[in-house]
C-alpha cells in the first residue's frame, strides 16, 4: 500500500460501485440473475442472459480458469516501469462470467490458457483494492 | 429471421477511387488529407464536387459531426450525409450505406472517405508516444482495463490470437507468413510506406510488443486518407473509368463483446460474409482476391477462415501455404495492406479492391483474371465487421 501509487486509478461507473466496494472487503462480487441464475461481468442493469431486470449482487468463489492472456513487453504507462514483462488475462470464473485482470505469482512463461487460478486481493491504496489471480 | 436480399445486386457501382499521400505527412490535417483523397477519387471518375449530393465519412474520432466539417471545407451541400462510428468497420460500411441511400432516393452520387493524421499526432509529443496512441483518453474505458496495465487494440487482438493458438495449434511462424506475403505485395506498390523486403527471419527477430504479437504483427502508424465515389450502375456507364459493381454487402457485429462466448475466434465476419455472399449470389469459391482488414496479423488469419476460404482452425496452414501471393489460392492485400502499405482503417482496402477490377495495373500487381473480389472492414473494439463483394463489368 502506497500513497505515491503510479498506476491508473479506475473511475467506477455508478453500476460498478458494489464491485469495487466488495474488492475493498476482499470479496469478488458478480451480478446474478434472480430469474435464470446467469452470472455476468462487467456490470449492467439487465441480465445479459435473459434480459430480466430482476438481478442481484453475489460473491463469487473466486476460482476460475484463464480463457486467454497477453504478455506486455512494451511500457505503455509509467506506472508499470520495472514490472515488464507482465501478464494480463481474461479469467473465466466458475460461475461463467469472464473478467480482465493480472496473473501474478508465476513467471510469465508459465501462463497458459485453461490454467486454474484463484483470486487474490491486492490493496493498491487505502481506497483501492484490485482483484488479481494466481495459480491454484 | 433475416431474409437474403438480392434486389441491390449489381445496381450500384464504384466509379472512382483515390488516396492521399501516405506515411509521414507533416503539416496536413486529417481533413486536408481526406480532401486530397476525395478530389483524387472524383478526378478518377471524371466528376466534380458539384456532382456530389451525398457525403459519408469518418476522421479523428474526437471531431464532432466530421461530415459537416468536410462538407464545409469542400463546399458541398448534401441531401444525405453522416459520420460513421464503427471503427475500422466504418469505411466498408460507408460504401454499403451509400448504395442504400441512393436506392432509397436520398442521394445520387455519394463520396465515401476516411482520413487520419495518426503518425503526426503520435509524434507530436513524448507523452502521446508513451501511451502508444494519439487517441483521447476518453476513448478508453476508465475501469476494468488500465488499472491492470491493459492498453491498446494490440492486447485485445492478442487475446484472440492466443486463444486461436491454444485451440488450433496456430503458430507465430504462420502469423509471420502473413507479414511476409503483404510485404512482398508492398514492394510492387510505389505508394507503399514499407520499401524493404521482409524475411521470416526478420519477422521472428522483431521485438516483442504485446505477446503473442511482435513488431511485424502490427499495422503501421501513418497519416493518410482514401475515398471512393458511389453512383448507380446506369449512370456509371457514362463516366471515365470502367465501373466496379457492388454485388453484395453485409455486416456482423458481435457487440455482446470480444470476451463473450467464442467471439474472439469466430468473428463478426461469419455473419457479415454470409449476408454479403447471399446478396451477391456467390460463395467463397467464386472470390478471386480478398482485401482484408489487417490491424494485426491474426485478424487476417481468422477472417480468412470466417469468410470460408479455408476451414475453421486451418487458417495457419492456409496462410503458410503461399495462398496470399498474387498467384496463390487467395491473393490477399495486394497493395501491401495496413501492415506494409499504410494504415488508413480499411479505406485503402476499398480503394485497392476497386482498382483490381478497374484493370489499371501491370502484371506485377494485377490479380490474374480477377472478376470478383471481397473487401472486409473490422473494428470498433474488435467486434464490428463489414463486407463488400465487388464485380468487374
Amino acid at each position: 500500500m502506497s500513497d505515491d501509487y503510479a498506476k491508473a486509478i479506475p473511475i467506477p461507473g455508478p453500476e460498478s460501485l458494489p464491485f469495487w466496494e466488495g474488492a475493498k472487503n476482499h470479496q469478488l462480487m458478480l451480478q446474478k440473475c434472480s430469474d435464470c441464475a446467469h452470472h455476468w461481468f462487467p456490470p449492467s442493469t439487465v441480465c445479459t442472459g435473459c434480459g430480466s431486470r430482476n438481478i442481484e449482487w453475489v460473491a463469487s468463489s473466486g476460482k476460475g480458469k484463464i480463457f486467454s492472456f497477453v504478455i506486455f513487453h512494451k511500457l505503455y504507462h509509467k506506472g508499470w516501469d520495472g514490472e515488464i514483462p507482465y501478464a494480463v488475462a481474461i479469467v473465466e470464473l466458475e460461475e461463467g462470467a469472464r473478467m480482465l485482470s493480472n496473473v501474478i505469482g508465476i513467471p510469465v512463461e508459465e501462463v497458459k490458457c485453461d490454467l486454474s487460478v484463484e483470486v487474490v486481493f491486492e490493496d493498491a491504496t487505502s481506497e483501492l483494492t484490485l482483484p488479481k489471480f494466481k495459480p491454484v | 429471421m433475416m431474409e437474403p436480399s438480392t434486389h441491390l445486386r449489381d445496381k450500384y457501382a464504384l466509379v472512382g477511387a483515390g488516396h492521399s499521400r501516405l506515411g509521414k505527412v507533416p503539416g496536413v490535417s486529417a481533413q486536408g488529407l481526406l480532401e486530397e483523397a476525395m478530389l483524387n477519387a472524383l478526378d478518377d471518375a471524371g466528376l466534380k464536387t458539384q456532382n456530389v449530393d451525398g457525403l459519408i465519412c469518418r476522421g479523428p474520432d474526437e471531431i464532432y459531426t466530421f461530415h459537416q466539417v468536410m462538407g464545409e471545407r469542400l463546399g458541398i451541400d448534401a441531401s444525405f450525409s453522416t459520420t460513421l462510428t464503427n471503427g475500422g468497420a466504418s469505411q466498408v460500411m460507408g460504401v454499403a450505406l451509400a448504395a442504400m441511400a441512393i436506392d432509397a432516393g436520398m442521394a445520387s452520387c455519394v463520396l465515401v472517405g476516411y482520413g487520419r493524421d495518426n503518425w503526426s499526432r503520435v509524434h507530436a509529443n513524448k507523452e502521446n508516444h508513451m501511451r502508444g496512441s494519439g487517441r483521447p483518453q476518453q476513448m478508453y474505458g476508465m475501469e476494468f482495463g488500465p488499472e491492470f496495465g491493459y492498453y491498446g487494440a494490440i492486447a485485445a487482438h492478442g487475446f484472440g490470437a492466443q486463444r486461436h493458438m491454444h485451440d488450433y495449434g496456430t503458430t507465430r511462424e504462420q502469423f509471420g507468413a502473413i507479414s511476409v506475403a503483404f510485404r512482398n505485395h508492398a514492394l510492387n506498390n510505389p505508394d507503399a510506406v514499407m520499401k524493404k523486403p521482409l524475411t521470416m527471419e526478420n519477422y521472428l527477430a522483431g521485438r516483442m510488443i504485446v505477446e503473442p504479437f511482435g513488431l511485424f504483427d502490427c499495422s503501421l502508424q501513418t497519416d493518410g486518407a482514401g475515398a471512393v465515389v458511389v453512383t448507380s450502375a446506369e449512370r456509371a456507364k457514362d463516366l471515365r473509368q470502367k465501373p466496379v459493381l457492388i454485388k453484395g454487402f453485409g455486416t456482423g457485429n458481435n457487440i455482446s463483446g470480444w470476451f463473450n462466448g467464442n467471439n474472439m475466434t469466430h468473428t463478426g465476419a461469419i455473419q457479415s460474409g454470409k449476408t454479403a455472399y447471399a446478396m451477391a449470389g456467390v460463395g467463397p469459391e467464386n472470390i478471386d482476391y480478398a482485401q482484408i482488414y489487417d490491424c494485426f496479423t491474426y485478424m487476417v488469419l481468422v477472417q480468412l477462415e470466417d469468410y470460408g476460404f479455408c476451414r475453421k482452425g486451418e487458417g495457419g496452414e492456409f496462410v503458410a501455404s503461399g495462398a496470399l501471393g498474387l498467384n496463390g489460392a487467395m491473393p490477399t492485400n495486394t497493395s501491401g495492406g495496413q501492415l506494409s502499405e499504410a494504415h488508413v482503417e480499411g479505406m485503402l482496402q476499398v480503394v485497392e479492391g476497386v482498382r483490381q477490377l478497374q484493370g489499371i495495373y501491370g502484371p506485377e500487381r494485377q490479380v490474374p483474371n480477377a472478376e470478383i473480389g471481397l473487401v472486409s472492414g473490422h473494428g470498433g473494439n474488435t467486434v464490428c465487421e463489414s463486407t463488400l463483394i465487388l464485380g468487374a463489368t
